[in-house]
């Protein structure tokens, strides 16, 4: 039965008559007291995506958020963290000093050695800040004079499930929302005819099946879901049913919406579920994005100067360079929040082979994405995330070669940057032991990575909440989460 | 039809109830005193129960009357709250109290009405502090004295003038604040704020109060802070009121002049330099004590919020305004700066759209985003209604040099996005002179490299009285931002357009090539590589897949026949990139000479081809 008409049956004209009687008069009391109350919120006069009142917290660095979500976990010893010493220990075992007991995946547990493998990849040091860059990156090399890296960032997942969770919601446990409906929640958007908060999945070019991502990843958790992400479909139309059916026209799609938006109102009065209000906003953006989302993928109108940033790739749906393309037509045009989800960098055999399609993918797409932003001045004020859930160790999994190795998951280390607003460029931050095993300077846990994500955007990660189970909830949970100063400028 | 606000009429008679429950409580304490001493304790206690039925309602209304007062607004919280909870325990005992002396307890009667005199003490000097200030009583009461009345000890300025630094000396912070901190603060400050004023920080002075905006720069004499402080001393409106500390003559002679310069909050001694006698009062004032920090620095949550219902918010703005795609937000939520963002509305915001907002709120923005708007070069003549803008995008606008020469009064502009427009050196050459700009984006415009390479030259090494400003400051770095540069990519040895071996799919050799149509295809092996010559076409999909042509030229076989060294026959697949194109050489020695020493060789070269 319907909680709701449970309710109302209870009722009676007697109990109504005992407790509203005087709540009545309670009510009056109180809007003489407290006048706000008599104020009424204040509308919002067409504006989609309203955020919190009181909110920045503080002056932000940034206004604008592309968070690049590596997912598998990208290897930190073929890309960034070059440890030239691990060549003489090829094929040598791991010392229980430096694995400290830390727990294996079943992948490798039945394993009887866990050997050593260096990377094959030729590091150099690039730009003015000399940071040493492995040759699967070129193109990323050449803007690194903007990006910071760090170099020890940890967590405790050990699984991609839990791992991704808790880096983009908080929690290992899912039903939380996630790092841009937070944002969605606090900030709102500018923009009015796309939404908050925007997901890409591309295509990747690893020879593997890929983990499956989950959209609470990208949901709304127990907010209003009005601030989950809206994943734009990498093949096809972007967004499904979009356009009108034959026979129906704008006006005619138009006059519907209004009527519809009528009656849920009217549902809204009876029952006041939130969801209904979820609902009548969600109808009003579908209809929006008909408008503005041909406008957002019709690329004609970008220079060839421009493309050519990106890679020949950019002008296939579906890919990396694509959704990076979008993923700066969305921040020109107000969006919040872009997230890409790049899938299947779960390198655990044939590290050489599949890692360097995964960069082929990306590589010139994140050097495109950056001096793109840049040369529009949005890098100034918008915040770029690269990095996966964790990283790879530096044992092989499988057999090991001269050529051919791989890696399986490790949590204690790993490697993102981040570039743009706020954040100082050319900078490396933190320092991992000779086997990039262990942290040896300056860990960052992934709370404090958000809980740094949410100040460069003008948040107090402890003053952002919202009362959920009788706990004011948060993104960075309920252990202690510090805002990484160092690395801000 | 006339609207009265009754909670800030009713309010405003708490002042005068107020007193009446005091002076009854204390009349009835000392009734039961004097009945104590005397002998006819009946008489005298009869006297109580009257002043009752006059006490409770009248505490009763009191209460009410402070609490419609305290939503009006324009208080400290803090105080305010313990006024509440021990006006509001007075007003419970005084009922309390009438309640026994009705029931003729007597006992608890004399009970309730000590506790209720008790009360009234905290209260009464919790009232008194919201009105007057914290310091009230504290301030000129002797030093002893000072702790139990909760003054602030050792909170007189500091002893004797400091020697004074020109460059460390901020004119604002230490030479105009502090004449507010003196003698306005205490009625115009975070505690209170008289007629919506607050003078505690730069934002106050010309965001103002219910009559306007405090100052006007640049014109000391249509400031409406210095005509009420130049007013006669009887008259009404003088500010700081009658029996209130006034300031110097010479005081109001240095605000005038401050405001003459266009009200600076971020100029130093070094860079402006007052008349001679203002000097010497300004080398008079104590050193800065660490006062409130400028409006800029990121406020700490604290109780002393500005009342955001005093100025109108961005909602209420965004009303207003009433165009759809403008985006207003608050910078921060402590602070009244703005951040609008006018981009999303496209064509939509055009000059008068642009005039309206700054009339609404102008002195209140800090981030303005104009960006693919309508807004022309007559539009930027309203920007003189924004001096506080720090980042100021116009991209992809039709602005022009005529334009920007409007800009040259946003001193405080750090950041400027020029991107897409027609603008040329000369206009840019002109905001050099902002002191403050660090960032300037002119891709896509008509400047080029080497006029960047020109206008950072000129910044660098400033001529002029104006940039001397610049010099002085110090701090100031420009980047010009103008895009990568166009086809320029670094050369690179003979790039394959593979990284992984189209035959077996593992990691390629970029020395083991191959030129297949006019690409250079790698290979992990020789073996590989003969394959892949047998047969082409087995293996040109995978290729497809693997393959990124590297960009430009050199992704063209190279041109010259003949080896710019030797002189002999070139072969394709021994090559160097010089110039943004591929050599071919007739053997690896005649490419380590050419490499070594290009120079020589470039004569044969350009007549070779």
């Amino acid at each position: 039965m319907n909680p709701l008409d449970e309710f109302t049956r209870r009722l009676t004209r007697r109990a109504f008559f005992k407790t509203t009687g005087l709540a009545a008069g309670r009510i009056a009391l109180a809007t003489l007291m407290l006048p706000e109350l008599l104020r009424g919120a204040p509308s919002d006069r067409g504006r989609a995506h309203p955020g919190l009142p009181g909110l920045p917290h503080f002056k932000p660095r940034a206004r604008r958020l592309i968070y690049l979500f590596m997912n598998g976990a990208p290897s930190q010893l073929d890309l960034w963290d070059y440890k030239p010493r691990l060549q003489e220990l090829y094929d040598t075992d791991l010392p229980d000093s430096v694995r400290q007991g830390q727990r294996l995946t079943t992948m490798t547990s039945g394993q009887k050695r866990f050997p050593v493998a260096p990377s094959v990849f030729r590091f150099a040091q690039h730009g003015r800040s000399g940071i040493w860059v492995s040759e699967l990156l070129p193109w990323t090399a050449r803007v690194v004079d903007d990006l910071c890296v760090i170099k020890t960032v940890h967590t405790e997942a050990i699984n991609h499930d839990p791992a991704a969770t808790y880096l983009l919601t908080g929690s290992q446990i899912p039903g939380r929302p996630s790092l841009g409906a937070w944002i969605s929640y606090g900030l709102g958007s500018e923009a009015d005819d796309l939404p908050a908060f925007v997901v890409m999945t591309p295509r990747w070019s690893s020879k593997r099946d890929a983990q499956a991502l989950y959209q609470r990843l990208w949901g709304a958790g127990f907010l209003p879901a009005k601030h989950q992400g809206v994943a734009l479909r990498s093949v096809g139309d972007p967004v499904l049913f979009l356009n009108n059916p034959d026979g129906v026209d704008a006006a005619t799609r138009r006059h519907m919406l209004d009527g519809l938006a009528q009656l849920n109102q009217i549902a809204y009065e009876r029952q006041g579920d939130p969801e209904i209000q979820t609902r009548i906003a969600q109808y009003e953006m579908a209809f929006r994005l008909q408008s503005s989302i041909p406008e957002l993928t019709d690329l004609s109108g970008e220079p060839q100067s421009v493309l050519d940033l990106y890679g020949p790739e950019v002008a296939v749906p579906g890919t990396f360079a694509a959704s990076c393309l979008l993923a700066r037509r969305l921040v020109e045009r107000g969006v919040r929040v872009v997230q890409i989800l790049h899938r299947e960098w779960d390198t655990h055999e044939n590290l050489p082979r599949d890692l360097s399609l995964q960069c082929r993918d990306i590589d010139r797409a994140c050097y495109g994405l950056i001096t793109d932003l840049k040369q529009r001045g949005l890098l100034e004020d918008t915040l770029v995330v690269w990095g996966g859930e964790f990283g790879r160790t530096v044992y092989c999994q499988g057999e090991l070669s001269r050529t051919n190795y791989g890696r399986d998951h490790h949590p204690r280390c790993f490697t993102m940057w981040m570039a743009g607003g706020g954040v100082r460029g050319g900078l490396v931050h933190g320092e991992t032991d000779d086997f990039s095993y262990n942290i040896v300077r300056d860990p960052v846990h992934i709370r404090d990575l958000n809980a740094t994500i949410l100040h460069c955007l003008g948040i107090d990660h402890r003053r952002l909440t919202y009362r959920f189970q009788g706990l004011d909830q948060r993104l960075t949970g309920t252990e202690e989460a510090r805002v990484i100063h160092g690395i801000l400028s | 039809m006339d609207t009265v606000d009754w909670t800030l009429f009713l309010g405003r008679w708490h002042p005068v109830l107020v007193h009446l429950p005091i002076g009854l409580v204390l009349g009835l304490l000392f009734l039961e005193i004097v009945a104590a001493l005397r002998p006819r304790k009946a008489v005298v206690r009869a006297a109580a129960g009257p002043l009752l039925i006059l006490l409770v309602p009248s505490t009763l209304a009191a209460a009410l009357c402070g609490w419609l007062l305290a939503g009006a607004g324009g208080y400290d919280a803090e105080l305010l709250r313990l006024h509440r909870l021990t006006g509001l325990a007075v007003a419970a005992l005084t009922v309390l109290m009438a309640v026994a002396h009705a029931f003729r307890r007597s006992g608890w009667y004399r009970f309730l009405l000590v506790v209720c005199a008790l009360a009234l003490v905290p209260a009464g000097h919790y009232g008194g502090s919201l009105t007057h200030g914290r310091d009230y009583l504290a301030r000129h009461a002797p030093s002893w004295l000072k702790p139990l009345l909760g003054g602030r000890t050792g909170a007189g300025p500091a002893t004797g003038p400091a020697p004074l630094d020109p460059a460390a000396f901020d004119l604002y912070q230490h030479g105009i604040q502090p004449v507010f901190d003196r003698y306005c603060i205490s009625c115009h400050g975070s505690e209170k704020a008289k007629g919506g004023l607050r003078l505690d920080h730069a934002a106050g002075l010309w965001i103002g109060g219910d009559s306007g905006p405090a100052i006007e720069p640049g014109r000391p004499e249509a400031s409406l802070l210095l005509k009420r402080m130049r007013l006669p001393l009887d008259h009404d409106e003088h500010m700081p009121p009658e029996g209130k500390p006034q300031p110097d003559p010479a005081d109001l002679e240095l605000l005038a002049w401050w405001i003459a310069q266009g009200a600076p909050t971020n100029r130093t001694l070094a860079e402006l330099t007052p008349p001679a006698h203002l000097l010497e009062r300004l080398r008079a004032l104590p050193a800065p004590t660490g006062s409130a920090p400028a409006s800029n620095a990121p406020q700490p949550p604290s109780a002393q919020t500005p009342d955001p219902s005093r100025m109108p918010g961005p909602e209420q703005i965004h009303a207003e305004l009433d165009r759809p795609g403008v985006a207003i937000a608050a910078l921060a939520a402590t602070e009244p700066w703005l951040q609008v963002n006018a981009a999303p509305a496209g064509a939509r915001f055009d000059d008068a759209a642009l005039e309206r907002l700054i009339a609404l709120c102008g002195p209140r923005i800090r981030w303005l985003d104009l960006g693919g708007t309508a807004v022309t070069d007559a539009g930027l003549r309203h920007l003189r209604g924004a001096p506080h803008l720090e980042r100021l995008r116009l991209d992809r606008t039709r602005v022009t040099d005529a334009g920007l020469a409007e800009l040259r009064g946003l001193t405080e502009l750090t950041s400027l996005n020029l991107y897409g427009t027609a603008v040329t050196e000369t206009g840019v050459a002109g905001l050099l002179r902002l002191p403050r700009l660090q960032h300037l984006y002119l891709w896509k415009t008509e400047v080029t490299s080497d006029a960047v390479a020109r206008l950072l030259a000129q910044a660098a090494d400033p001529t002029g009285a104006q940039d001397r400003t610049a010099a002085a400051a110090g701090t100031r770095s420009l980047s010009i931002e103008l895009g990568p540069p166009t086809g320029g990519v670094e050369p690179v040895a003979g790039v394959p357009i593979n990284t992984i071996c189209p035959v077996s799919d593992k990691l390629a050799d970029p020395k083991r090539t191959l030129w297949h149509e006019d690409r250079l295809v790698a290979f992990c092996c020789d073996d590989c590589r003969e394959t892949f010559r047998r047969e082409p076409t087995r293996f040109t999909a995978r290729l497809a897949q693997l393959a990124q042509p590297p960009p430009g030229q050199l992704a063209q076989p190279p041109s010259n026949p003949l080896c710019p060294v030797s002189g002999r026959p070139a072969r394709k697949d021994i090559t160097v990139a010089h110039d943004g194109r591929l050599v071919a050489f007739c053997s690896e020695a005649c490419r380590d000479r050419f490499a070594a020493g290009p120079g020589a060789f470039l004569a044969r070269l350009a007549s070779g081809d």
